[in-house]
């Protein structure tokens, strides 16, 4: 009874899922006049652009207010429930205080780095630097309607499967070639280390780690159950262009990086879908990256990209904090006794289980055998060092 | 400590030769550790936090009006007991003479560290059991539920259920129950438990977790700045020590063990067995056994004993700044690194053996089971096939909270730590016949 039940809420979401993609570009959700799709660096300095940031402004809008109303709402069910009522003075209450933390990590302050400035490159590059390798496709999630981005994104095309077989071969083959050599050569750390969207949700997820607002923890029957979307969502992705309608019409980065170049863009569906992604990120970290079509198609190249994640499992006490700290809910990182080797189709390669991981060398991150990141029992005990900073003593 | 009133009823009488008796006992434990050679400087805290305890009858120390909270196992956490305001305090006992009280209360079979409990509640002469607001016990055996059904007359308690598996919803589950213990608690100091007073009861347990990763560390040194007797006394010494005492006590040996690596000062210059000790808990007085390992001319290099190294060694890992992320930090360091046997599957416990046995050099272990502590005794046999595979000689040794079996244990111990030496030292076993 209850997979059928299971099976069917599944189907209704994916066939709305697929109504949405089909009609989407009849629901206008924000609308200009005319599309102006000319920018400059000019036009950005200028007044005009404000009036182009309008949909941006309706979209963070809208999600703060979905984020508070959801705060509000759970402060309310957290107050009526029978259970939890007495705690809820202390779970939703104002907190005062700083959670004990380790010291930033070189790593960690690297990654932020690479994204704030990919995504810099991603959005005003063109206008900036000039069409610099704009022929090579990188498959990120950053919206290729965008005309100003510094190289392609990959997504475009992948998502017109029929346009791209109507291009010079020569064409094809740039795109193939570079495509598919960017996933190998970065498998899934583009997600992590690239990708705007993930800086948007990452961004997100630091917010509410400031706020100390108490989040949604997905457990593994939750990752289960948002499987077949993600799969049924590659399909939408790259089958969706021969039955007419596309995955661009809803993809939620229309919404984002075009605007912020300076060009005036309606907004259809895919507005209303960055709010959610944007309410998502806020209380799940990296909420859209667990159904993203695209980091689906890269991991189909897990086993052969350079990037690695390694564990010693001989050093493992298999405390879980890695799969408490994994975005992407992979439980065989901690689960995994013999293989050296725990790099998963899922993982996005952002190093937060190295980071939270107690235990000398345990889990480590290799590029091409050569260690970058490696777990360190005094790296996650540095917040408590009272020789550095503040500890318990002083 | 005698008492000095004449005695005069029965009671009285039996209640002077208790005191007598568990004095006497502690004091004897405590002289031996401190009479085996080797120790590094600043252990004196330690004895000093076991003997204000065993031989002194003291509480367990804290601040004038702070309550103090009865615990068992490792898997009542700290944290939320210093974030209410409280200290918590280590109830599992190894005492002989509370053993033999006990003796009449529970049944025959069950395991002498509930005995003890038992006997020491029986008599209630003994100052840090009857000084506990509340007992927090852990149900992680048959002995301890029944346990804590007897105590519950005599004192407040919260039994926690702990789940026989790891799985997502079993620490779902345990996240509630925290915060069931989390309100109890709040009921017994009445004071709340707030964001900024947990974050304050991670900082105390983390800076003892802290010291206590680097005195692993430098235990770990090959060849050894400590013996694992005395380490053992230091960290049992933390079940009746505010964490941060302890942590400070801790920093200090650590800073002259430090030193005596500079100084290449070693515990001795021969090379000794290096042994492992792991199984039921061993918890000070009864510490005949890592004594006698270490009277035969053994060295305890590693420890996976829940009163020893295995308490306290994992985090708690903060992976949400939430209030709710910080119990679930909580609930995850609780039940997911803990090779305790209470899980149905425990096979972690065999990697952490095998983890400790490669990173201390370990050529000999001692499977300590108490009698009646049936958890542990099934899992005998499959670390010894496991540790056989490995080539590691394994010994179960069975013994009691009484001082009858000790010939028989000093037998049985010489022989262990005999053969290891015969193995270390090919060319002498030539004197030993090998064939009849």
């Amino acid at each position: 009874m209850k997979s059928i039940r299971k099976i069917i809420i599944t189907s209704v979401i994916c066939a709305g899922i697929a109504a949405l993609a089909y009609f989407a570009w009849m629901i206008p959700f924000y609308q200009f006049e005319t599309n102006d799709f000319s920018t400059s660096i000019e036009k950005i300095f200028s007044a005009d652009y404000l009036a182009t940031l309008i949909p941006l402004f309706i979209i963070i809008g809208l999600a703060a207010a979905g984020i508070i109303l959801v705060i509000i709402l759970r402060r309310l069910m957290a107050k009526t429930d029978k259970r939890n009522a007495r705690f809820a003075g202390v779970r939703t209450g104002r907190q005062r205080g700083t959670a004990p933390k380790q010291k930033p990590v070189l790593f960690m302050i690297i990654r932020w780095i690479v994204m704030i400035a990919f995504a810099f490159v991603m959005i005003w590059g063109g206008l900036i630097f000039g069409m610099q390798m704009s022929s090579l496709s990188i498959p990120v999630l950053s919206c290729p309607w965008n005309t100003e981005q510094m190289t392609e994104s990959s997504c475009y095309y992948l998502s017109h499967l029929n346009e791209l077989f109507e291009l010079p071969w020569q064409n094809i083959l740039i795109f193939f070639g570079s495509t598919i050599g960017f996933t190998l050569l970065l498998g899934r750390a583009i997600c992590g280390f690239l990708c705007p969207m993930g800086l948007i949700q990452d961004i997100m997820d630091k917010i509410r780690q400031k706020s100390k607002a108490e989040g949604i923890k997905m457990n593994e029957k939750m990752y289960k159950a948002v499987t077949p979307v993600r799969w049924f969502l590659v399909l939408v992705f790259s089958g969706l262009c021969f039955a007419g309608g596309n995955f661009c019409n809803f993809c939620p980065a229309v919404a984002v990086s075009p605007i912020l170049a300076g060009m005036s863009t309606s907004l259809y569906v895919s507005g209303f879908i960055m709010v959610l992604v944007l309410m998502g990120g806020f209380f799940k970290r990296r909420a859209f990256c667990t159904v993203c079509p695209l980091g689906t198609i890269m991991g189909f190249f897990h086993k052969i990209s350079l990037f690695r994640i390694k564990k010693d499992c001989q050093a493992c006490t298999e405390c879980g904090a890695c799969y408490e700290a994994c975005p992407m809910g992979i439980k065989m990182i901690y689960t995994e006794r013999g293989k050296a080797d725990v790099t998963s189709a899922n993982c996005i390669m952002c190093g937060e289980c190295i980071r939270c991981c107690p235990e000398d060398n345990a889990l480590s991150m290799t590029c091409a055998e050569k260690k970058l990141y490696t777990s360190s029992r005094k790296k996650i005990m540095s917040g408590y060092d009272p020789d550095k900073n503040g500890g318990a003593e002083k | 400590m005698t008492v000095k009133t004449k005695a005069k009823t029965l009671k009285e009488r039996q209640d002077k030769r208790f005191i007598n008796k568990e004095t006497q006992t502690a004091a004897k434990y405590l002289r031996r550790l401190e009479e085996l050679p080797g120790a590094p400087e600043g252990m004196e805290p330690f004895y000093q936090a076991l003997r204000r305890i065993y031989v002194d009858m003291e509480p367990a120390p804290k601040k004038p009006g702070q309550k103090t909270i009865g615990t068992y196992c490792v898997m009542t956490p700290p944290e939320l007991i210093y974030a209410a305001g409280a200290v918590p305090v280590k109830l599992c006992s190894g005492n002989y003479t509370a053993f033999s009280i006990g003796d009449n209360v529970a049944p025959r079979d069950a395991c002498p560290l509930v005995k003890a409990v038992a006997g020491f509640k029986q008599t209630g002469l003994m100052p840090i059991y009857e000084d506990c607001s509340m007992m927090v016990i852990p149900i992680t055996c048959d002995c301890k539920k029944k346990i804590a059904g007897m105590l519950s007359d005599q004192c407040d308690i919260m039994t926690m259920h702990i789940p026989a598996s790891r799985e997502d919803e079993d620490i779902e589950e345990y996240v509630s129950q925290l915060y069931d213990l989390m309100e109890s608690l709040e009921n017994v100091t009445g004071s709340r438990i707030s964001y900024e007073s947990l974050s304050e009861g991670f900082r105390k347990v983390g800076y003892a977790q802290y010291e206590l990763s680097e005195f692993i560390r430098l235990k770990k040194q090959n060849p050894y700045l400590i013996r694992g007797s005395h380490a053992m006394a230091a960290l049992n010494a933390s079940a009746y020590m505010p964490a941060d005492v302890w942590g400070k006590a801790l920093h200090r040996v650590n800073s002259s063990l430090k030193k005596s690596i500079s100084e290449k000062k070693t515990v001795t210059s021969k090379k000794l067995p290096r042994i492992l000790l792991t199984g039921s808990p061993i918890v000070f007085p009864n510490v005949k056994i890592p004594l006698l390992i270490e009277e035969m001319g053994g060295i305890i290099a590693g420890d996976e004993t829940c009163m020893g190294e295995r308490g306290m060694w994992d985090p708690a890992v903060i992976t949400d700044d939430s209030f709710d992320g910080m119990i679930r930090a909580l609930a995850n360091r609780a039940l997911r690194p803990c090779p305790c046997p209470t899980f149905a599957d425990n096979s972690q416990r065999i990697y952490r053996l095998k983890q400790l046995i490669k990173e201390n050099h370990i050529q000999g272990v001692i499977y300590h089971v108490l009698r009646g502590c049936l958890v542990y005794d099934y899992e005998y046999k499959r670390i010894e096939e496991e540790l056989g595979q490995l080539g590691i000689p394994v010994i179960r040794l069975e013994s009691d909270y009484n001082e009858e079996d000790i010939e028989q244990l000093r037998i049985r111990i010489e022989a262990f730590i005999e053969m290891i030496k015969l193995r270390q030292a090919p060319e002498k076993a030539a004197v030993v016949r090998r064939s009849f």
